[in-house]
């Protein structure tokens, strides 16, 4: 069985249909790239999966658990960590207490002591490159620095699958180059990852998968070469010739 | 006006704005963590004042004793609210109006059913002194509920920031899909919430009936003053909540000593629109947002 798997996923807003009977499965360390134009239903198939909204239909496992309709917060305690599109830190509070704060909800280790908590969160902030801005609170980062942030949280709570939600998006060349390392850097650390990227660039580097979502259903699914060069994949990003 | 007449005014307005403070805390902490305007707040306070009343005219006891027994009587409330507020539809940032203005007027009914349309004031013989520092005559009752009120306020502050809990109210605060993200139950959040502002209004009610009268429709007015500081300040920011009491208090003291009733209210609705437009996001706004 896949590490998470969904099967017959639908979600309707009113009368519009985001997502129709979507299947997908994510196994164990591999790298899946969620691609798709806008308004395909990809922000809304993670907030699925992370329990942010309830499927209208469907059911999700993960790790051999069935998590459909779970809170947020007993997903993220089950394993599955999560970024935003628009990185959501919170703004007010510094660095390092933005990732305390996901070291010390997570459900694992209650008891651990106050200093070990600590010494994970500037382990982490070392981790994402952001030791030397600790201190600093999080509204002063620059949108590059927002997204180390929020991959820091994300792993604070000790995921085994990420989502990341276009970890590229709004970056320079120099940035997006940095979030190819940190996928590398995550698969080597055994991470399961499924994210969402607009740049076919980066994922064709570091994804060893693509799923391609068009008007809510999965209409391509394989290794990146193939995807990419998927006539259905063409149509659905540049439209049908007359 | 004279030096001696200003300090005398600005200690006044502190001492009054610590009162104010513990007034809008519960409120400001509900509408950070759930978006609801709680409406029935100050009819919450005001219930709390009866009570204290009621055990101090049947006990004698003195009415600072009466504090926690006035906020542990509310908590009971809390979670029926709270387990009502979880049942609302979306959006429940209306839907909670019209929860609180019903748990408004059957308070409301409630109070005037149990003690009648009467004024009653918790008049005690300790609170009714006067205290000489120096030059300066101060009230003894508004110093004893500003320090009852400090130490409120500074108690929720060490629960806030130094316990699990605490944090956990935080930063359901900030950004409640954020925080339930990073494992944080934002139900048990809410309910911590739920019986911190219920158990502060109850005890807050108290201190309220040993400096004001009470009668069961006067909860209007400490909803409004809750809604006003809590807007000033930004929801759910205890220092800044505590900073904007204290700025509301010195500004009303020192316009009635210096103009008289007259022009208090003109003045402190100018003042908070003034700073308002010049600061929109209130005292502790966002620089990001």
């Amino acid at each position: 069985m896949a590490l998470l798997e969904g099967q017959g996923l639908s979600m309707a807003f009113g009368g519009l249909l985001a997502l129709r009977g979507v299947d997908i499965a994510v196994e164990e360390r591999q790298v899946v790239g969620l691609l798709g134009p806008n308004g395909s239903g990809k922000t809304t198939l993670f907030n699925i999966l992370s329990g942010l909204l309830h499927p209208t239909a469907g059911e999700i496992w993960f790790g051999g658990t069935r998590v459909t309709n779970l809170r947020p917060w007993q997903i993220s305690r089950l394993g599955i960590g999560r970024t935003f599109q628009i990185a959501r830190p919170f703004v007010h509070s510094t660095v390092f207490d933005n990732v305390l704060v996901g070291v010390t909800f997570r459900s694992r280790d209650h008891v651990s002591r106050g200093e070990d908590r600590r010494r994970e969160a500037e382990r982490l902030l070392a981790t994402v490159g952001l030791a030397g801005k600790a201190s600093a609170l999080a509204h002063t980062l620059s949108l590059g620095e927002r997204k180390r942030l929020e991959l820091a949280m994300a792993l604070s709570t000790r995921p085994t699958l990420l989502l990341l939600d276009e970890l590229a998006s709004g970056l320079s060349p120099k940035g997006r180059e940095e979030v190819v390392r940190f996928y590398g850097q995550l698969k080597e650390r055994g991470l399961t990852i499924f994210a969402i990227e607009h740049s076919f660039r980066v994922l064709a580097r570091v994804a060893d998968r693509l799923l391609v979502l068009d008007q809510g259903a999965i209409v391509a699914d394989g290794r990146p070469e193939q995807v990419l060069g998927s006539p259905r994949v063409v149509t659905a990003y540049l439209g049908e010739e007359e | 006006m004279s030096s001696h007449t200003f300090v005398q005014a600005l200690l006044s307005g502190i001492l009054l704005g610590c009162f104010y403070a513990v007034m809008a805390l519960g409120f400001s902490m509900i509408l950070g963590v759930t978006r609801a305007l709680n409406l029935a707040h100050g009819d919450l306070i005001i219930l709390g004042g009866y009570l204290g009343y009621w055990l101090w005219s049947g006990s004698g006891l003195h009415p600072l004793l009466l504090v926690p027994v006035a906020g542990a009587a509310l908590l009971p409330l809390a979670l029926l609210c709270q387990w009502l507020f979880q049942r609302l539809p979306e959006p429940k940032e209306l839907s909670s109006l019209m929860l609180t203005f019903g748990l408004s007027l059957l308070l409301q009914n409630f109070m005037l059913g149990l003690w009648r349309g009467e004024y009653r004031i918790i008049a005690s013989e300790p609170l009714t002194a006067s205290v000489r520092v120096g030059s300066l005559v101060l009230n003894q009752g508004r110093l004893i509920v500003a320090a009852a009120a400090l130490i409120l306020v500074a108690a929720l502050y060490l629960g806030l920031t130094r316990t699990r809990w605490g944090r956990a109210v935080r930063a359901t605060s900030l950004d409640r899909e954020a925080a339930a993200l990073l494992g944080i139950n934002v139900d048990e959040a809410t309910r911590t919430t739920f019986l911190l502002a219920f158990g502060l209004s109850g005890g807050a009610g108290v201190l309220f009936a040993t400096l004001h009268y009470l009668y069961p429709a006067g909860g209007i007015e400490v909803t409004l003053l809750a809604i006003v500081l809590t807007i000033w300040a930004g929801a759910g920011r205890l220092r800044s909540v505590l900073l904007a009491s204290i700025l509301l208090g010195v500004i009303e003291t020192l316009t009635l000593t210096w103009s008289g009733p007259r022009w208090r209210e003109l003045v402190v609705a100018l003042m908070l629109l003034g700073s308002l437009l010049a600061r929109s996001g209130g005292l502790a706004r966002s620089r990001s947002r």
